[in-house]
């Protein structure tokens, strides 16, 4: 009965009862989902850092990380592999020869790492042989005459290997797109024209067309004003292992697109036996191993028995290795917890103002019932229960409203274009696909209770204070 | 049968200038099935008197009984609980719950004393009959006149079959048809329960009904007459 009767008093101020809601709705649902957003923008970033960049764990010669010195390298790689392997988790294990360098063409040139990797192996371990820009190559896959590497597009660009230009046939596939005539008609002011890079080409497309023009149509003239020939060349300068300078010309295999301008900028990968060839460096030595255990969660208890066999190398896992990552995906439930805690703060405040005023304009009500007998616990519930409902339909609204939209957009995700250049720079995705997991969802509910029944105490202990023969005394 | 007596009763409204003795050492006894009307001049007392007796206040002095219980030895929770099971009220108004139905009304103080939903229909069905609102039992108080609103919190107030009734000027907002027709059906519940009514009013043609007028000046009572 005093479940009903709280339920139906919730409905007396209609208006006033659906403004409480909708804000509780409007609050749960902007938590829900901006928690969603940076949870998917977290959980890719780690995707990409262990799928595409570190893995889980990496061993090296003492010191090598810290001060790149090719001179560091382990001499038995075989040999470690062959121990590593048969510790229980671990998935797979590569190893990988590394020097620095400078790769160049006609016009740029830009300090590299320069990286040996077993193809075969290396992909079971890395998906960057899926993230090839189609038309620009493959994973070492084709055979050639020639020396293969492997690059990033932001390198492709700094070498102008990839280009951009807007040529006859490029404005006639614009054409077919349904660019309107009149953009196409400017462009064709800078047809022929070469760029030196793609910041050149973006700033002069952008100096020719409007705002409005940029922003409808910007992305669909740069993804077709870019072209690549085949069989670029390159030339890669590094030093040999007697310290003698060694420059060799690369055709490129194939250009892969990952969301990390410095990684994409920075790595060039050949296969080992190439480098042992050109430096001289037995075919047995390598500069690191790198690690793909089956879960996470072992990474830490892994890497000390690693740590345990090879005390004379460096053993570091992802934690370790990316410390800024590890630390955001340990504390980041603390900071949902602590955002939604925010929100669910502003929201009881809310609440608690529209009770006190329910209590002052019930006074003589309350008093009528503590008169014929409701006691102070009854009181209490029933205003306490008018609270909860309040915060839990608002809540329940704005979780299944963040529910639907994170649902909606986490197919396609949302696509932050014009933000992709700073983005990337951090190694984030600018294409963000939202996702939460259930438990933030049992945490909120038990939050917004939580909310609701915190914020019904002030105003509820408010009617206790009710003296009866007050309250029903008529002027 | 005694079902309350007053010994000495005494209220004494302290203010930071004047004290007002609002009930002067009142002294009176009720039987079962009484039809009491206490009237008196506005500010007399009607109204503190029948909050002591209803243990919605406290007297400053004297002490009163009811059925054997002396309501300053309860402690404000047993004090409602003891209100719930021995008294029904009846105010001027804001006497219903207004977002339940007639019968929701009614039945209310029965859940509160957790009666079994068979036994509440009943009596719910059996009151609301007796005030004449059987075929109102689903309308809300907005929907119902004033005079019909005081018939249900009569229903409601004998509900829990308390020991007495206690009404406030329950005629004060009704016109005199309405006023008459209410006084009727309490008078009629009041023959066929056996419970007493204890009502204070200014109306002269209420008066008239009453069995007993208790006449209230000054806080103190200056006549208690019975007429049958
Ligand atoms: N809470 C209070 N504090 C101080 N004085 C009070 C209080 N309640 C009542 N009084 C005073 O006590 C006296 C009796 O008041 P009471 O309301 O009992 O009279 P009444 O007979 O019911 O009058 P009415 O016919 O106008 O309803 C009045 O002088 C009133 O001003
Ligand atoms: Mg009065």
């Amino acid at each position: 009965m005093i479940l009903k009767t709280a339920w139906k008093n919730v409905w007396r101020n209609r208006v006033r009862s659906l403004v409480v809601i909708a804000s509780v709705t409007v609050g749960i649902f902007a938590g829900v989902f901006s928690v969603a957003f940076m949870n998917g923008m977290i959980a890719q970033r780690f995707d990409a850092a262990i799928d595409e960049e570190i893995s889980h764990i990496q061993i090296t010669g003492k010191d090598y990380v810290l001060n790149n010195d090719p001179s560091i390298y382990m001499n038995s790689g075989d040999g470690i592999v062959q121990t590593v392997s048969v510790i229980p988790g671990v998935e797979q294990v590569v190893v990988r020869k590394m020097i620095t360098g400078m790769a160049g063409t006609a016009s740029k040139s830009a300090g590299v790492q320069i990286i040996g990797i077993d193809p075969d192996a290396e992909k079971r371990i890395f998906k960057l042989y899926k993230t090839i820009i189609p038309g620009t190559g493959d994973y070492f896959e084709r055979e050639s005459k020639y020396e293969l590497a492997f690059i990033g597009q932001d390198l492709a660009k700094e070498l102008n290997i990839i280009r951009f230009s807007v040529d006859i046939t490029v404005l006639s596939r614009l054409g077919e797109k349904e660019v309107p005539v009149e953009i196409i008609h400017k462009l064709k002011s800078i047809s022929g024209r070469r760029f030196p890079n793609e910041k050149k080409f973006t700033s002069t497309v952008t100096s020719i067309l409007t705002k409005r023009e940029l922003k409808e149509y910007g992305q669909l003239i740069k993804e077709e004003a870019w072209s690549y020939r085949e069989n670029s060349r390159m030339t890669l300068t590094f030093l040999d292992k007697d310290n003698n300078q060694v420059s060799s010309v690369f055709r490129i295999a194939g250009i892969f697109d990952i969301k990390n301008t410095m990684f994409e900028q920075s790595q060039v990968f050949l296969r080992n036996e190439v480098i042992s060839r050109l430096t001289g460096m037995d075919e047995s030595s390598f500069h690191q191993v790198v690690i793909r255990i089956t879960d996470i969660r072992n990474s830490e208890s892994i890497t000390e028995d690693i740590r345990s066999r090879f005390p004379e190398l460096d053993v570091k896992n992802w934690k370790e290795l990316q410390p800024d990552l590890a630390m955001m995906t340990d504390y980041v439930h603390q900071i949902y917890g602590l955002f939604m805690g925010i929100i669910l703060a502003a929201l009881a405040f809310g609440i608690i103002n529209t009770m006190l005023m329910v209590v002052l304009e019930r006074t003589k009500e309350l008093g009528m019932l503590t008169a014929i007998g409701m006691n102070k616990r009854k009181v209490f519930s029933m205003i306490m229960l008018e609270s909860v409902f309040l915060s839990i339909t608002g809540g329940i609204a704005g979780m299944i409203a963040g529910w639907i939209t994170i649902i909606l957009t986490a197919k396609k995700g949302i696509n932050f274009t014009q933000y992709a250049e700073g983005m990337e720079a951090f190694g984030y995705s600018a294409h963000i696909f939202p996702e939460i997991s259930t438990s933030f969802f049992v945490m909120v509910t038990v939050l917004i209770i939580i909310t609701g029944v915190v914020s019904s105490v002030y105003p509820a202990l408010k009617a206790l204070k009710l003296d009866p023969a007050e309250a029903i005394r008529t002027e | 049968m005694k079902i309350l007596e007053l010994k000495n009763v005494n209220k004494i409204y302290n203010g930071s200038e004047v004290h007002v003795h609002a009930v002067n050492d009142v002294s009176l006894e009720f039987r079962e099935a009484e039809f009491a009307a206490i009237v008196g001049p506005s500010g007399s007392g009607k109204t503190t008197l029948l909050n002591l007796i209803g243990g919605l206040d406290m007297p400053t002095s004297g002490s009163i009984i009811i059925d054997g219980t002396d309501l300053s030895k309860l402690k404000s929770s047993q004090l409602i609980d003891f209100r719930m099971r021995n008294i029904g009220f009846v105010f001027q108004a804001y006497n219903l719950i207004p977002v339940l139905t007639a019968r929701e009304n009614v039945e209310f103080i029965m859940s509160l004393q957790k009666w079994s939903k068979r036994e509440r229909d009943e009596r719910t069905f059996e009151l609301l009959k007796a005030v004449g609102l059987d075929e109102r039992a689903d309308s809300r108080p907005s929907k119902l006149s004033g005079g019909q609103q005081q018939r249900v919190a009569v229903a409601r107030a004998l509900a829990s079959k308390p020991k007495f009734v206690l009404a406030d000027e329950p005629t004060a907002n009704l016109d005199s048809k309405s006023a008459t027709t209410l006084l009727e059906i309490m008078e009629k519940l009041n023959h066929e329960e056996k419970i007493t009514f204890i009502f204070s009013t200014h109306d002269p043609r209420v008066v008239k009904m009453a069995h007993r007028v208790i006449t209230l000046v000054d806080g103190s009572v200056a006549t208690d007459e019975i007429r049958e």
